[in-house]
């Protein structure tokens, strides 16, 4: 809460100090033809000399349960105590995520971002002791990256721009949240399964290469990244590294606002073991003894992993200069998953985007004229 | 007769430095209320022939004998499109007086589009297309508007990075004096 609370802070500061540097001279742009949605992770980069900020607030509903690409009941799984059966079965779940991110252009080709967020889960569980909601908050990890511009057609309207992006995610992401409010009392206090809590607990390396093309009206791309998970946590585990190409085409329909589509494929791997509070007291197996079965599904770090692909509507306002904002739908297309493990439903994200001339920034003091011309 | 045709010399020449160090400073002043950067040395406008909308060659030499004011512009580009009006404004208040206004269109394609825009707000000053961006390269365009201006003999004399209310009070002044 404290970093959240920190980076909030610093927002709110950088706004205060360029509040006089943030006159907008009514240019343009200095390197137009980068739009991307918002919703892309490293996309978009702020005007050289520029910040931005980035609020999102999104809301993802997951539904049922999934093994492979077939769909599974509740009533399949459990809740039982019958060998083979789990005595908790997740129904549905219901994330709300608050993100904050914040970008500088340091030159026209390279810009540093910072990405943390807020999430409140809420997971609708079937037990042998009665249902309940699964919770669990707090800050997810903090991704801190560094973007390249490797090479474009053109710098003021380009058609063609390539561009590297790496990092690292930083472990401000809890993995020890324990359960509060499960109907047997003595299951209070123990260690929440791997999807309820929201932090890796690793220092992730963060790598992606982006592809934007403008051929007006249209803006299209493509943006692959990486999260690879290299080390193991506090817990002994690690989670499995992550793998996303995020395919867009754009349509300025509006001088103020843009259709968007976009295809989302992810690969993810499974947790390499299951936490040390598992071995060691049994947390998440039944009878809380860690040689018998596991309580529910998600306790089983094989039940993690598998191959998805969303398709996501948007649409872009900006509705004054250095304002913008954005909302997305994702649904489903195809799931495979290592499961059985949850299924996604629909994803509906709300995102405000605000740009910060500072007083170094063109769009504050303008060009400066060619001296090739005599100026 | 001599100390008074001394005397009437000396205040013909203090009148004239007056007159012309005023005209100066007013320039100077109109200059820098529009925001334009004056050059260091005046150079000749870099030449180019381009098509207008309606297909004729139109090169920025036939205005010699003119001031132009030279704005570069896109249709994706809001505040260009926003200036564009005001500019018509000050080229019907100002054209009969030695004066000329000439928008270069760095679009790409999408010449349709161009048409619609000089229609929807009646341009009748020309409207030059530029979509293969080598005029735009010629006169370092890095950003979107951006406006010279040129003077009657030919040469550069101003750089104005932004959109401006071009049929200001403040504007006409300056082309006054540019026309001057």
């Amino acid at each position: 809460m404290f970093l959240f609370r920190f980076i909030f802070s610093s927002i709110l500061f950088v706004l205060i100090t360029t509040t006089n540097a943030a006159a907008y001279i009514g240019l343009c742009c200095a390197h137009c033809g980068g739009n991307m949605p918002l919703n892309i992770m490293g996309g978009g980069i702020p005007e050289t000399h520029e910040y931005r900020f980035k609020i999102s607030e999104m809301f993802m509903t997951m539904d049922g349960l999934r093994d492979g690409t077939d769909e599974k009941s509740t009533g399949d799984l459990g809740p039982s105590t019958a060998s083979g059966k789990f005595r908790g079965v997740p129904k549905t779940m219901e994330s709300w995520m608050t993100m904050l991110g914040g970008a500088y252009s340091f030159t026209d080709n390279f810009a540093g971002m910072i990405m943390g967020g807020y999430v409140r889960n809420t997971m609708e569980m079937t037990t042998t002791a009665g249902d309940y909601d699964m919770f669990s908050q707090g800050l997810t990890d903090t991704k801190l990256m560094g973007k390249y511009r490797l090479y474009h057609d053109d710098n003021l309207a380009p058609t063609k721009q390539l561009s590297a992006v790496a990092g690292v995610a930083v472990p401000t992401g809890k993995i020890t949240i324990k359960n509060t409010n499960h109907p047997t009392k003595t299951m209070r206090g123990k260690l929440l399964p791997f999807g309820m809590q929201p932090g890796s607990g690793t220092w992730d390396p963060i790598f992606g290469l982006t592809y934007q093309k403008a051929a007006d009206p249209f803006w299209m791309g493509a943006n692959f990244m990486t999260t690879q998970r290299w080390g193991t946590n506090d817990q002994d585990y690690k989670k499995g590294s992550e793998y996303t190409l995020d395919l867009y085409v754009m349509r300025q329909f509006n001088e103020k606002a843009l259709a968007s589509f976009q295809l989302n494929g992810k690969a993810w791997g499974d947790y390499s073991d299951q936490p040390k509070a598992g071995k060691e007291n049994g947390d998440c197996h039944a009878m809380l003894n860690s040689t018998r079965d596991w309580m529910t599904p998600l306790c089983d770090p094989t039940n993690y992993g598998g191959v998805n692909l969303h398709a996501t509507m948007g649409m872009q306002f900006q509705p004054v200069p250095l304002h913008v904002a954005e909302l997305n739908l994702s649904i489903p297309l195809y799931q495979n998953l290592k499961g059985p493990q949850m299924q996604s439903d629909y994803m509906l994200r709300l995102t405000y985007y605000l740009e910060v001339p500072t007083k170094k920034s063109r769009r504050y003091k303008g060009f400066s004229a060619p001296k090739q011309l005599g100026f | 007769m001599k100390r008074i045709l001394f005397f009437s010399r000396l205040f013909s020449s203090t009148a004239f430095f007056f007159l012309v160090a005023n005209s100066a400073l007013a320039h100077q002043e109109s200059f820098k209320a529009m925001g334009v950067a004056p050059p260091r040395n005046e150079m000749p406008a870099p030449d180019f022939t381009l098509q207008t909308s309606n297909g004729n060659s139109v090169s920025l030499s036939d205005f010699k004998g003119k001031a132009v004011l030279l704005n570069f512009w896109a249709t994706w580009c809001v505040p260009c499109k926003k200036e564009l009006p005001s500019m018509q404004k000050l080229y019907e208040a100002i054209k009969h007086d030695g004066f000329e206004v000439v928008a270069i269109s760095i679009d790409r394609d999408k010449k349709e589009r161009i048409y619609q825009y000089i229609k929807n707000y009646n341009l009748t000053f020309p409207v030059l297309l530029d979509p293969s961006q080598k005029v735009r390269k010629d006169y370092f365009i890095m950003g979107l508007p951006t406006s010279y201006l040129v003077g009657a003999d030919g040469k550069l004399k101003g750089f104005i990075s932004g959109a401006r209310e071009w049929d200001s009070a403040a504007s006409k002044k300056m082309f006054s004096t540019l026309v001057q």
